[in-house]
């Protein structure tokens, strides 16, 4: 019970401080560019394929497994839908403040995920997904969709906002499970 | 003038059973015979927006039910109580058929937040 206090401000900090840091950067008048926003998709998916990966490596309970394999393979189909549009529009994605912002906050929230084990990194791991979909959701709805020119990647986008709905459903549903 | 229409005698016979055939089925034409057919009735359901739609569904015993996986990433379809039947990964414009032999709720095992309903009339 300890640790779960001592992780759930921590984690609600970080969450916070993630999902502002998005905005703050959001509101910068610069638009996004198509392969711009191509670029801030797939790097979104990569990095929960990442966060994916270390739970696989790291858990060993079997809802947080299971939801960890959903998530690999889940973003590595957008991920191929998003690359094979790419292609089709010889699109080339290009790194952005978006982008950037996104990998920064990833590689801390790796560091932290690598230092927990058992319950705690369960915990933490969950947590953190639950935090991460928010923020993307918002983000491609209030950032990457409004600002997409090509109507078939806007497309493509509109088409993951329910998948990434989804994942927040199932990521809540396992965080009442590791919590019990 | 006389026309003489000449009927061998060995058709006599099947003129005669195909006219009482038509007399019992009351001159239907082939397609309305096939209104009650031998087979259960095929339905559809599609996964389509991480959603069955339609979620809940009417069905009779033996009928059969068509699952089309719209989306861009897998599902299955698994009964929920006791996994006592599940399609296993369908991958994106796979299709499922269930033959029914029972309401049953059932879910994807991969996304458990999607839920469905089969129930068999009575």
């Amino acid at each position: 019970m300890m640790k779960k206090r001592l992780f759930t401000p921590r984690l609600l900090t970080s969450a916070c401080f993630f999902f502002s840091a998005l905005f703050v950067e959001a509101q910068q008048p610069a638009r996004l560019t198509d392969p711009e926003v191509a670029s801030a998709a797939v790097t979104a998916n990569q990095i929960d394929i990442e966060f994916a990966g270390i739970a696989i490596q790291q858990s060993k309970n079997k809802e947080v497994l299971n939801f960890a394999k959903t998530m690999s393979n889940d973003h590595k189909a957008v991920i191929a839908q998003a690359v094979a549009l790419a292609t089709k529009l010889k699109v080339t994605p290009k790194t952005n403040y978006l982008t950037k912002s996104l990998l920064a906050d990833a590689e801390k929230t790796k560091k932290r995920l690598q230092s927990n084990k058992g319950e705690s990194f369960d915990i933490m791991y969950i947590e953190n997904e639950v935090a991460y979909h928010k923020a993307v959701i918002a983000a491609v709805e209030t950032i990457l969709i409004p600002q997409t020119e090509n109507s078939e990647l806007k497309k493509l986008l509109e088409n993951v906002v329910p998948a990434l709905r989804t994942h927040l459903a199932h990521a809540e549903m396992v965080q009442k499970m590791v919590h019990k | 003038m006389k026309i003489i229409l000449q009927i061998p005698k060995v058709v006599l016979p099947v003129l005669c059973l195909s006219m009482l055939l038509l007399t019992q089925t009351g001159c239907k034409s082939p397609s309305e015979r096939m209104e009650k057919p031998q087979k259960g009735k095929m339905h559809v359901v599609e996964i389509t927006q991480m959603q069955f739609k339609p979620a809940e569904i009417q069905v009779s015993k033996g009928d059969v039910i068509q699952f089309i996986n719209h989306d861009m990433v897998a599902h299955d379809v698994t009964e929920q109580i006791s996994k006592a039947w599940s399609s296993g990964p369908l991958q994106p414009d796979q299709t499922w058929i269930l033959k029914v032999s029972g309401s049953a709720d059932y879910y994807c095992s991969i996304h458990p937040v999607m839920k469905g309903k089969i129930t068999v009339e009575p």
